[in-house]
């Protein structure tokens, strides 16, 4: 009990004086997580909603795969973009293993099917004739996907929450992709787990702290908005 | 002789083995009201959206003004020109105002112009003052007025109505036809109502169309069709028809 | 609408400056001692800072370092594992293999001392103590120079530890596995630096040292180029040669002696190994 009180004292210590590295370790975790979710949304939106308002033979087959996805395991999802990305893989000459961009595109990867399976489901949550009561507006090809993704917000919106809560919250793909290297690729989770591994349990509860308050805070802002858009 | 302004040749769609439409033709002149008559499921629906190209058929053409509607010129220049209001109302998120406005802000109207023709939708159907309430607090027959007064709002040259006085209540009713009948008939709006409400086809209508199981079996003025009507469920309804008579 | 447009454009500008801002860099594939002790934070800005090179410094055991020079996935290691990198060199895949520092293993335990340890005379002896009583001990189990060391060790006792209840291998890095042995009052084997640490949360106690069996031995490799084009050979050898420059050694020298009282690690650059009885 001692201990997490300790690890809250420091916590706050932590913040207070704006310990530089505890600052950079905080704003790389939003960066990164922020990046990968918005990805994500542009990728998972668009693809989710196409899939819902497309009919053609083997579509149940794509969606199972896309529900699949949503559960994807994150460390497996690390394990093979490493082997993508290391030197000797395809994608070797870029260089970007070890770098924040592998883990944007790690964490993209694992929020991708989670944000298309959500966008999917709202999408087919709309009455069924809307799409062709759109069309019968007069609504071009780009402005029906607009008006159901406008229809559909609440629901979306959630999906902004799982994906960004998703990525935020991995550490296996991102220590397997980034190293975790000071001042580089070191965020929140993965210092939590190597701080955890050194004993030093008053920094790792403090960092686990600083992540949870971050999490809750993201969240506070997009449930706000979702819930007065529904208080009408 | 001037040509139909809506015509259809031979339309057959299949569905999962079923005929929902079987080689049905019919023209409409402009400024016909069409009643499209039938028990569920004969394809009333199905039609109206072949016509509208909203749907896609496996054989048969749609003519406007003579000319083929297909491939190209099927797309969004066609759904332009017309509306299609269904069962149910389907609004959108949105005030009442936000919702009539729709189809005039798909087709990046201005807003001045906008305003007038919102304003006078609203007018039309009598629901001026729910202008500012949100399109998820109404009423049924409120949201079916709204939905109308959105089709209207953009003053489409042919009009497709799916059972606009279904679920209404007789008050409701009433009111609802007097604003039909006088935009129908001071408008010239080229219209196909599908409809099981004998009063409203005889007051309203000029043509009439029965369909049964995907086939337009009958088509000529309503008094036409009713005299010798070609099935059992028109038999039912020119039974109806004949105690509406005064 | 246009809103999203935004968003995207700052979202594309802020990955590529992400991604394209990277300066030349080498990959170190380095143990979990140098790392959890704090010696290449000590050292590894100052090379930064010299050589003008990123420093992605990769923690893992000696073992997973080798793999990946192995594979030229790194461009110069710092591991203490002698045997395997003997082998290591044999292969071909280094380039050249240099003496940098040493510090000594020792056996931890609870000070209760349910096996006797601390009368043992010798470190094998001391694992024979630890097999005979059936106390627990935690083993690296990861391939690491710790790990290659402890099974050096049980095969001169003539033990074979694996299967039994008491031997568990937890397969992580030194101070977890530190952690777990103090968790569950066992012994292990560590390296002192990482001991010194962490020894304030642990609760262990030092059992068992100055075998000259426990010699923890640090080389620096270069990995062999031609085998691997894509091999920074150039900033490996860079990292090589300041690892063994007299001001890194000195540095290296007085590591730990403000914090622990002692230095954690010995420089050795240049000596003879067998002056160390390699």
């Amino acid at each position: 009990m001692q201990l997490i009180i300790d690890g809250i004292l420091e916590a706050v210590r932590l913040l207070l004086s704006g310990d530089s590295e505890v600052l950079a370790v905080t704003w790389l975790s939003i960066k990164i997580s922020g990046l990968a979710t918005l990805l994500s949304l542009t990728i998972g939106i668009g693809a989710g909603t196409a899939l819902a308002l497309a009919e053609f033979p083997g579509k149940r087959l794509v969606v199972a795969v896309v529900n699949t996805g949503m559960g994807l395991p994150p460390v497996v999802v690390g394990l093979f973009v490493t082997i993508f990305l290391w030197r000797n893989g395809p994608f070797g000459h870029f260089g970007l293993l070890y770098t924040p961009a592998a883990m944007v595109i790690a964490q993209g990867i694992i929020a991708t099917p989670i944000v298309t399976g959500i966008s999917l489901a709202a999408i087919q949550s709309l009455p069924a004739n809307l799409r062709l009561q759109i069309l019968a507006l007069g609504a071009s090809r780009f402005q029906i996907i607009m008006l159901l993704v406008r229809e559909a917000r609440l629901p979306l919106l959630a999906a902004v929450m799982a994906g960004f809560g998703g990525v935020i919250s991995e550490v296996g793909a991102s220590i397997m992709v980034g190293g975790n290297i000071k001042g580089q690729t070191r965020v929140l989770t993965t210092a939590t787990v190597m701080e955890t591994g050194k004993g030093n349990f008053d920094t790792a509860i403090a960092l686990s702290i600083i992540l949870l308050f971050l999490t809750f805070l993201v969240n506070l802002m997009l449930t706000m908005v979702q819930q007065k858009r529904r208080a009408r | 002789m001037t040509s139909p302004l809506l015509e259809a040749r031979g339309l057959s769609l299949q569905r999962g083995g079923v005929d929902v439409l079987k080689n049905v033709s019919l023209t409409v002149q402009e400024n016909d009201v069409l009643a499209l008559i039938g028990s569920n499921g004969s394809g009333k629906t199905s039609l109206m959206l072949a016509l509208a190209r909203l749907m896609p058929v496996n054989k048969g053409d749609v003519l406007v003004s003579g000319e083929a509607i297909n491939g190209k010129n099927a797309g969004l220049a066609y759904r332009r020109r017309l509306a299609m209001v269904f069962q149910e109302p389907l609004l959108l998120n949105g005030s009442v105002a936000k919702n009539v406005a729709t189809g005039l802000n798909l087709r990046s109207m201005p807003r001045q112009e906008l305003q007038e023709r919102v304003d006078e939708a609203l007018e039309l159907f009598g629901i001026t003052g729910l202008s500012r309430r949100s399109a998820h607090s109404l009423s049924s027959g409120e949201a079916r007025r709204v939905s109308l007064a959105r089709a209207f709002a953009m003053r489409p040259e042919m009009i497709f109505l799916d059972e606009p006085f279904t679920a209404l209540d007789l008050p409701l009713r009433e009111a609802l036809f007097l604003q039909l009948s006088k935009l129908l008939n001071s408008k010239g709006i080229t219209a196909v109502i599908a409809t099981h409400d004998c009063r409203e086809v005889l007051q309203l209508c000029n043509r009439m169309a029965v369909m049964n199981k995907g086939r337009l079996i009958r088509s000529g003025t309503p008094d036409d069709v009713l005299a010798d009507p070609p099935d059992d469920f028109s038999a039912a309804f020119a039974r109806h028809a004949k105690s509406f008579n005064a | 609408m246009n809103k999203i447009v935004w968003l995207i454009a700052a979202a594309v500008l802020s990955l590529s400056s992400v991604a394209l801002a990277a300066p030349k860099s080498i990959i170190l594939a380095t143990t979990t001692s140098t790392q959890d002790s704090g010696l290449l934070d000590a050292l590894v800005p100052q090379f930064e800072k010299e050589s003008g090179l990123q420093v992605k410094t990769i923690s893992v055991g000696s073992g997973q370092a080798m793999k990946m020079g192995e594979k030229g996935e790194a461009d110069v290691l710092l591991v203490h594992s002698p045997d395997a990198e003997k082998k290591f060199m044999a292969d071909g895949s280094g380039t050249t293999r240099r003496l940098v520092m040493h510090n000594d293993f020792i056996i931890v335990g609870p000070a209760a001392d349910p096996a006797g340890v601390r009368k043992a005379g010798s470190s094998i002896d001391a694992l024979k103590r630890i097999a005979q009583s059936g106390s627990l001990f935690a083993s690296r189990g990861d391939n690491s120079g710790t790990h290659a060391k402890e099974k050096g060790l049980w095969k001169g006792a003539g033990i074979t530890p694996d299967g039994q209840k008491w031997y568990q291998q937890t397969g992580l890095g030194m101070g977890q596995t530190l952690n777990v042995a103090a968790e569950k009052r066992g012994y292990t084997l560590t390296d002192r630096a990482t001991f010194l640490a962490l020894k304030k949360n642990l609760g262990l106690v030092i059992l068992s040292e100055g075998d000259s069996r426990l010699l923890n031995i640090y080389h620096v490799i270069e990995i062999n180029q031609t085998r691997w084009p894509m091999v920074n050979a150039a900033g490996g050898k860079l990292f090589a040669d300041f690892m063994i420059s007299r001001k890194t050694q000195d540095t290296i020298g007085h590591f730990g002696i403000e914090k622990f009282g002692a230095p954690l690690f010995f420089p050795d650059a240049g000596k003879n190994p067998a002056s160390l009885g390699l």
